[in-house]
């Protein structure tokens, strides 16, 4: 890999930075009718960074570029302005391709193939001996959850078993940089926890990740920066913990108060010049109590196991 | 007939080929500076499309993996039999079941009619296969986006278009082959009928046959050198003969029909180079009786016209054992008054040495009008040398160099004998019909073949039903591109496109020249035409001639395909494969695969 950034010095990034792993500059993309007419501006002057190790989220609402980002990163479009570089190489250039994973939207595989020929497809395009991809197939269906439906054909999976193999073809060649568009639409509560604990894992293991998402709840979950897209324009660019942190209020978190305490202590911050807003008991996420429930209902059962949706 | 290494070096196969590929290289660069000119300017569009040329040759076709190709190869497969290509099977069975309804049993040629009808019907189901298959494949997985999964694995254009193409072509080579046997099968068997013996004459050495599969046959019995008459054969009909064998059970002699022999056969001809006299002696005769033609003329009867073939490379070893000199010819006539019409026309045959000093004496026949007839010269025979009579050999004393002269003559006054070169031919033995029908679907395969690579070529870039159209357009032209090319090149009458145009509403004959009464406006009009005819013709001859490939004639009418014309259509099936694989590659590279 080392020689063939050395010998494609013409589409590498000038400045490669070994810890940068996607960079765009100035990156715009305006899409055009048969005619050449202008029909509109997916992005616009686009300067992102993404760090190796870290989970960078894309946030926007439809039609914000987000997708439009992805796929100039990944060569399946063509830039209008600027340039995409993957690993310091031109986002044109197929042999960046040998170290990312892609989970698309909506899964676009092929129907008629079941969980391992599935598998061993993608493992030949990477060139992949037979006895790799027999190996890693084996262990990506067990590690999503797949086993028992390995040898059933696609078109008879559910959307969240769909979601489950289209990770696993992303994975097949263990990337350096996994770009995941929607990672968990169409997942139900158990999945979709999984699925966030796994990018986490992933990440903690030294990969890189790039997911863009709609569910803001997931994002803010999994995601160590965030750019937020609108109308193909960055508005927001930061940490996630920096970005929500709302400055002029303070949470304590304390356990066993009784209600003379409560008043005490808002009594005590009246007089100290300070405003009390609330003082209540926290309330649990649904997904945390939805998860409790079906854990206790099953005990021992490992979540992913679960009927699929 | 050409050999391989004369069609690639002396009639300009190679040339053409370097020619057509020049143009298109020529006429893609340019077509795609343009584009690259008025989207990024001159000297970053000249950039642009010299670095992908650079990519291809630097990267891309390096980098292509066999593995990857097998992989696409194999999805393209399991693609096919998935859309249920296997009905094209089940359609074509039906067809062998009831072909019976519409074949003529009758027919003059059975084997013909059933060749014909076979391999006719499986071009037509394999072609269409291709057709639909390659046309839509790519499209359908642009469209539903798959091909994002694909494009974003390290895989270069270069194996999506060989990997579809390969794909498909093994698709199409297993029906080829399932229907192949399927054929021979029913060819087979299809051809096979029983005689009994009807009538034998009082002693025992003629007869005929029944009446069956509409026609029957009369026979003689010949003696063995013992005295003993063990078999005979039958007349020709239908253009088959049978085997009579006699046994004798219990002091009765039983009579045995055999099957059919020489319908299913796979001549091996060596054709010569045919001269005419005219009627005073001197060669570059030959007459025209009605139809205009260059290629088949007649000499008169009674004249000193006649036809000289000269074949070269003659030796006993060709011809088995040497024993006999096997001729076959199937010469028309032409009368002039209807003459002795039960005995027909009457002509002879010279065997020449190429100096004139030796010939053999003249051998007569009957012309069989509508049928080849067969003629087995022995080695030895009656002739001169310088002029003296005495016994000559064929190969010792005719032949020199290997060289042989074979003089036609017509006998009877006012009547002609009609010829073209290949109207008379020596048979150099014959191949096998098993083999020779494999040869004949070889060339349906590389039909088959060129029609995917076209599919797959303008998949690339156009949609599924307007790649359809323009594959669907690439093969009538090249079926039917001699019609195509006559008007193109101005050798059909009523001149190039615009003047044709002009003549439409002045109702002018095609065969008088243009007159609009300025002479100025009609050569302006002719120079554009020949600009525009130009364009046609260079257009016409990078399409495919399929027509070409088409060797089920060869097959049906018994002629052996010979290796110098499968060695050229693999050669051009194989250069359109990499012209086609170019053009893809580049469409492919330079597109977005996701821009809908």
């Amino acid at each position: 890999m080392t020689t063939e950034i050395a010998t494609e010095a013409n589409t590498t990034s000038p400045e490669t930075d070994s810890d940068i792993v996607i960079e765009t500059r100035n990156l715009g993309k305006v899409y055009r009718d048969f005619w050449g007419r202008k029909k509109v501006a997916a992005l616009k002057a686009l300067d992102i960074q993404v760090r190796r190790g870290e989970i960078f989220g894309l946030l926007g609402p439809n039609g914000s570029g987000k997708s439009t980002t992805i796929k100039l990163i990944q060569g399946l479009i063509f830039p209008t302005s600027g340039h995409a570089y993957v690993f310091g190489k031109d986002a044109r250039d197929v042999t960046k391709n040998e170290r990312i994973g892609y989970l698309p939207e909506e899964s676009y595989l092929y129907k008629f193939l079941n969980a391992e020929e599935t598998l061993d497809f993608y493992g030949r395009l990477f060139d992949m001996p037979a006895e790799v991809r027999r190996e890693r197939a084996d262990k990506l269906i067990r590690m999503v959850g797949l086993h028992g439906a390995r040898r059933r054909q696609l078109k008879e999976y559910s959307k969240g078993m769909t979601r489950r193999i289209g990770l696993a073809q992303a994975l097949i060649n263990e990337p350096d940089l996994l770009i995941l568009d929607e990672p968990t639409t169409g997942m139900d509560p158990i999945g979709s926890r999984e699925m966030k604990d796994l990018i986490v894992r992933l990440r903690d293991e030294g990969k890189t990740i790039l997911m863009c998402s709609h569910q803001l709840a997931d994002v803010q979950d999994v995601c160590d920066r965030v750019a937020i897209l609108h109308l193909g324009e960055l508005r927001e660019l930061g940490r996630v913990d920096e970005l929500l942190k709302v400055r002029d209020v303070t949470e304590v978190h304390a356990k066993g108060f009784s209600e003379e305490l409560k008043q005490k202590i808002a009594e005590f911050i009246k007089n100290e010049g300070g405003d009390v807003i609330s003082i209540d008991n926290p309330t649990t996420t649904m997904e945390e109590l939805f998860l409790e429930i079906v854990q206790e209902d099953r005990p021992g059962a490992r979540p992913s196991s679960a009927k699929p949706n | 007939m050409w050999g391989y290494f004369e069609w690639l070096i002396f009639r300009f196969g190679l040339l053409q080929g370097i020619a057509v590929a020049a143009a298109i290289a020529l006429l893609g660069f340019l077509g795609c500076y343009v584009v690259a000119l008025a989207r990024y300017g001159p000297g970053e569009g000249f950039y642009r499309v010299t670095k992908v040329i650079y990519e291809l040759i630097a990267r891309d076709l390096p980098g292509t993996s066999w593995r990857r190709i097998h992989a696409l190869a194999r999805l393209a497969f399991q693609e096919a039999i998935r859309r249920r290509v296997l009905v094209v099977m089940a359609v074509f069975i039906v067809g062998l079941l009831f072909a019976g309804w519409f074949l003529d049993p009758s027919s003059n040629n059975i084997a013909r009619l059933y060749i014909s009808f076979v391999m006719t019907g499986t071009s037509y189901l394999v072609l269409l296969l291709g057709l639909f298959l390659s046309c839509f494949s790519l499209p359908a997985d642009i469209k539903n986006r798959t091909i994002q999964t694909i494009a974003t694995k390290p895989v270069r254009p270069t194996e999506v278009v060989l990997g579809r193409i390969f794909g498909f072509t093994a698709v199409g080579t297993m029906l080829l082959v399932v229907m192949g046997v399927l054929s021979y099968i029913f060819v087979v068997r299809g051809i096979v009928h029983e005689h009994g013996v009807r009538d034998i004459a009082s002693d025992g050495m003629s007869g005929t046959t029944t009446y069956d599969s509409a026609h029957s046959h009369t026979f003689e019995m010949i003696e063995d050198e013992d005295g003993v008459v063990r078999r005979g054969t039958t007349d020709e009909q239908k253009s088959h003969r049978h085997v009579i064998t006699v046994t004798e059970v219990d002091g009765e002699k039983r009579y045995t029909v055999g099957p059919p022999e020489g319908l299913l056969a796979a001549r091996i001809p060596i054709y010569g180079k045919l001269q005419m006299t005219d009627r005073a002696g001197k060669l570059g005769g030959g007459l025209n009786v009605g139809y205009e033609s260059e290629y088949q003329k007649y000499i008169e009867g009674n004249s000193l016209m006649k036809a000289i073939w000269t074949f070269e490379d003659i030796g006993p070893e060709r011809f088995g054992d040497g024993a006999v000199l096997p001729i076959e010819m199937s010469l028309k006539a032409f009368r002039t008054f209807k003459g002795d019409i039960v005995t027909g026309v009457q002509g002879e045959i010279v065997l020449k040495s190429p100096d004139g000093r030796v010939e053999s004496d003249r051998i007569g026949f009957i012309v069989k009008e509508y049928q080849l007839d067969h003629r087995e010269i022995p080695r030895k025979l009656q002739g001169a040398v310088d002029g003296v009579p005495r016994e000559i050999d064929i190969w010792d004393d005719i032949v020199q160099d290997g060289k042989i002269q074979i003089e036609v003559r017509c006998i009877d006054p006012g009547q002609y004998l009609g010829m073209a070169p290949a109207d008379l031919y020596l048979r150099a033995g014959d191949s096998t019909f098993a083999w020779n029908m494999f040869k004949g679907f070889l060339g349906i395969w590389m039909q088959m073949v060129l029609i995917i690579c076209l599919g797959v070529m303008f998949s690339t870039f156009l949609s599924g039903p307007v790649a359809m159209v323009a594959t669907l357009t690439c093969l009538v032209l090249g079926f039917f591109g001699n019609l195509a090319l006559d008007v193109a090149t101005g050798e059909a009458p009523g001149g190039g496109p615009i003047e044709s145009l002009i003549r439409i509403p002045l109702q002018t004959g095609a065969m008088v020249d243009l007159d609009l009464g300025n002479p100025v406006l009609e050569t302006t009009i002719k120079m554009v035409d020949r600009g525009i005819m130009w364009v046609l013709v260079s257009l016409f001859q990078a399409i495919p001639s399929f027509g070409q490939f088409n060797t089920s004639d060869f097959v049906a009418y018994g002629f052996n395909i010979y290796g110098g014309l499968i060695a050229r259509h693999l050669t051009m099936t194989l250069s359109y494969f990499v012209l086609t694989s170019l053009i893809g590659y580049f469409f492919l590279k330079t597109r977005e695969l996701a821009a809908a």
